[in-house]
């Protein structure tokens, strides 16, 4: 080979190196983070009336709050600093103050984030008109600015774990009074808050875009956009991730899921706290369930533990109490019944119903409530219960069972886990279906209102705890909701694809994407 | 004396007799007679042939694949998938044949009335079913069900609902095609009220049309059906509709197939059957279509 031919050899193959340096940016690590919702559309963001668990998932990326959990955690004693840099509350725990961060900005050009918009957002959450949480803050007397970047929140009374109320989480998120002004009924498809990732557009039934929001106080998010697609139907979702056209979905509580997902090459499962509470509520005020016995009837014939024999251990186990499990104040022993159909009967029976009885239940499409449900309709049947399930869209049945249409419903839910949350907003009188002030009390229970009030400003946490328990006690032997399984969440992602913390626990019911979260390269 | 004044109809009414239009099925039209009338005597028989209870769950023996103890195996919630079949074969037939029937009646009503009095009546009548038509049978049925509420007879009324103006318009060809012949007028000149003109002299003459229309109709009906219950506005769990296994099926569809699997082939055959004795009608009872093919 001549000099000249090695020369030009020499050249080609550095030419080659080159071009193979330059091409390594493409390799770089992926900054669109797709995402398979087991949703069939957005419902309402703003924070203040998020119900169903896709809606929950998405507001936490978009809003933050005063305080936080630390990221993957549901643990009260990890709240830290959100918005607020630094607070202070007196002695008596009645007066708060809280110093902001400065320099927060709201997404989408809208400026800083000032202790106007926080005394703005906190009095919506207590408006019952425009919050679905307000019931959790009528303790709040006042709520002032009293700088830009001061916020003092004058309590009635004591409540417990006030710092809880002002988390990212349901009525804590702190949202944009400008924006929220502007654009008015839009603003619940069309949301601004201070968190990592803001909305961009939406594809109604298809998907929802997000960005990161560049000038996120804790830093730019690694991950670029966030596609948030609809993906309804379970295995739909799973080919989805199989083929790699999304790269974190909701899954499926079910063994075979797990077993399957388990199975797939770089797929890791997170199985994480809250666990969901599902609870039968009867409603009081609709026949047959003004009748103790049909009610006692109920909780004899149904069977948790099959329940939570179909849907696995790994998620799911029967429950304790009308609260869940994690909840500071649970009555690990309540006084639940025993399954026992032939009890059923013969409680039907007394009741007047010797030849069983038809109850009309408005159930949701999503396929862990239809499943549930048809269980629960098999083992009614066998107490002469004959469960008339009308399967209606998710976010119908949302709207459908706040409306009183459906005198028996099976809820799921996770609340800030002191037991003062889930007794106000599901067996407090002031939350019941119709009042001013509704939550989620589907039941129209009021049998524990004096207990319930009495904890909120007892000092004493002994006594406090006592308090609850009681109330629990209460619920279960008036039988307006009887308790069936507590389920965790879990979803499969990617094994590319980090959270940048811990997955043990969320809040929000979904993964909490951060300004942390990347794919490796 | 009435048969009399129509010479005409009487021999279309003979070409297309029952008989001569039996005779003249192919082979292939009796197969789908065959699955027809096999599917329609296993519904009728359903509680005999079941071999399990179809609402009755086990969930110890969930997703089982076909075997001794359940030969088409169970699904998510441990039920018998032949007998969800065989008792969901009576919800299909009964939806698939009700609702063409009540097509039938009212579309051929409206087809003919406007056919033979012509005119505005025609043109509106006419234009109305345009409407109906315009839109996709499958959209039409899921907002009348969506509307209305998933019951057996709402259903029903759906489907029936899409379906009568392809039987308007048929039988107004038809009436067209009559109205101005000389039995009809035969008729006129006697006195005839138009009514008894309408159905017992020209109605026999378009009868074997409509019905070949009605059998190939029958299949759409099976199959938006199946397509509701799919996209879950079918009868309420746990009735065992075709469609509502798909659709619980397809969750699975990943680990076990069968579940799906089963009642997809139960609504291809029954659709095949009804596609293929509508199509063996229409060619014995107009062979210029046969041949034309």
């Amino acid at each position: 080979m001549s000099h000249s031919r090695r020369l030009i050899l020499g050249a080609v193959a550095a030419l080659l190196a080159c071009t193979a340096f330059t091409a390594l940016p493409a390799e770089a690590a992926k900054t669109e983070l797709r995402v398979g919702a087991a949703s069939a559309d957005v419902g309402n963001l703003d924070p203040h009336f998020s119900s169903s668990t896709s809606d929950r998932t998405i507001v936490a990326w978009v809003y933050g709050a005063l305080v936080r959990f630390a990221p993957g955690s549901t643990d009260p004693s990890t709240i830290e600093g959100d918005l607020a840099e630094s607070w202070e509350a007196t002695d008596n725990n009645l007066v708060w103050t809280f110093k902001l961060r400065k320099g927060v900005q709201w997404q989408h050009g809208y400026g800083e984030v000032t202790a106007d918009d926080v005394v703005f957002s906190l009095q919506k959450s207590a408006d019952a008109k425009r919050s679905a949480y307000a019931s959790d803050y009528s303790a709040f007397k006042t709520v002032e600015a009293v700088d830009p970047s001061t916020v003092r929140i004058t309590l009635s009374n004591q409540v417990p774990s006030m710092l809880g109320l002002l988390t990212n989480y349901a009525g804590g998120f702190i949202i944009c009074r400008k924006a929220y002004e502007e654009r008015g009924e839009g603003f619940t498809r069309n949301p601004v808050g201070f968190g990592p990732f803001q909305l961009e557009s939406t594809e109604p039934g298809v998907a929802i875009n997000f960005k990161a929001h560049d000038g996120y106080f804790r830093g730019k998010p690694k991950i670029e956009k966030i596609i948030y697609r609809f993906l309804n139907a379970a295995a739909g979702r799973d080919l989805a991730f199989a083929s790699g056209e999304v790269d974190v979905v909701a899954g499926t509580i079910d063994q075979r899921w797990l077993q399957r997902m388990k199975a797939t090459p770089g797929a890791i499962v997170d199985i994480f706290d809250p666990a969901e509470l599902s609870v039968l509520h009867l409603n009081r005020n609709q026949k047959p369930f003004d009748n103790i016995k049909v009610r006692q009837a109920i909780a004899y014939a149904v069977d948790p533990a099959q329940i939570a024999q179909f849907r696995g251990a790994e998620f799911t186990r029967v429950s304790k109490s009308v609260i869940p499990s994690n909840n500071l104040g649970l009555n690990p022993e309540p006084g639940l019944l025993p399954h026992d159909p032939a009890k059923a009967k013969a409680l039907l029976a007394e009741a007047g119903f010797p030849d069983g009885i038809t109850i009309k239940m408005i159930s949701s499409q999503l396929p862990s409530y239809a499943q549930t449900d048809q269980i629960l309709q098999a083992q009614l049947a066998k107490s002469g219960i004959k469960l008339d399930l009308q399967p209606v869209e998710h976010a119908t049945w949302h709207q459908m069972i706040r409306k009183d249409l459906s005198p028996i419903v099976d809820y799921s839910a996770a609340r800030f886990p002191v037991a003062n949350t889930y007794l106000t907003q599901f067996y407090y009188s002031k939350s019941a279906i119709g009042q001013p002030g509704q939550v989620t009390n589907f039941s129209h229970c009021d049998v524990a209102d004096k207990q319930i009030e009495a904890a909120r400003t007892e000092t004493d946490p002994k006594k406090q705890v006592e308090l609850w328990q009681e109330a629990q006690k209460l619920i279960v032997a008036d039988f307006c909701a009887v308790p069936l399984t507590e389920t965790a969440q879990a979803w499969a992602r990617t094994d590319k694809l980090e959270w940048g913390f811990d997955l043990k626990g969320s809040l929000s019911l979904g993964p909490l994407v951060t300004e942390q979260a990347h794919f490796k390269d | 004396m009435t048969d009399a004044l129509s010479p005409t109809a009487e021999r279309a009414a003979s070409s297309k007799s029952a008989w001569a239009v039996l005779h003249r099925l192919n082979m292939t039209t009796w197969f789908g007679v065959a699955i027809v009338a096999a599917l329609i005597l296993a519904a009728i028989l359903a509680p005999l042939l079941a071999t399990h209870d179809p609402d009755a769950q086990n969930i110890i023996m969930y997703l089982s694949p076909p075997g001794p103890d359940n030969i088409l195996g169970t699904d998510q919630f441990g039920r018998d998938i032949f007998s969800r079949l065989l008792f969901g074969a009576r919800y299909s037939l009964t939806i698939g044949f009700l609702a063409i029937v009540v097509a039938l009646i009212i579309g051929s009503l409206i087809g003919m009335v406007a056919g033979y009095a012509g005119g505005r009546t025609d043109i509106i009548l006419m234009q109305i079913m345009d409407v109906v038509l315009a839109f996709p049978s499958l959209i039409l049925g899921l907002a009348l069900v969506a509307l209305m509420g998933a019951t057996l007879t709402n259903i029903v009324i759906a489907i029936a609902f899409t379906a009568i103006p392809a039987f308007a318009r048929i039988a107004r060809a038809g009436v067209m095609t009559q109205r101005d012949r000389e039995y009809v007028q035969a008729c006129h000149a006697m006195g005839f009220s138009n009514p008894r003109i309408l159905f017992r002299h020209i109605l026999p003459s378009i009868l074997p049309e409509i019905m070949v229309m009605a059998s190939l109709w029958m299949a759409t009906a099976v199959r938006t059906e199946a397509s509701l219950a799919f996209i879950g506005l079918g009868l309420a769990p746990p009735t065992p509709t075709w469609g509502g296994m798909v659709r619980e099926g397809f969750d699975n569809i990943l680990s076990s197939f069968h579940l799906a699997l089963f009642p997809s082939l139960a609504i291809l055959l029954l659709v095949l059957a009804l596609n293929l004795i509508g199509d063996g009608l229409r060619d014995a009872i107009d062979p210029r279509l046969k041949d034309a093919s």
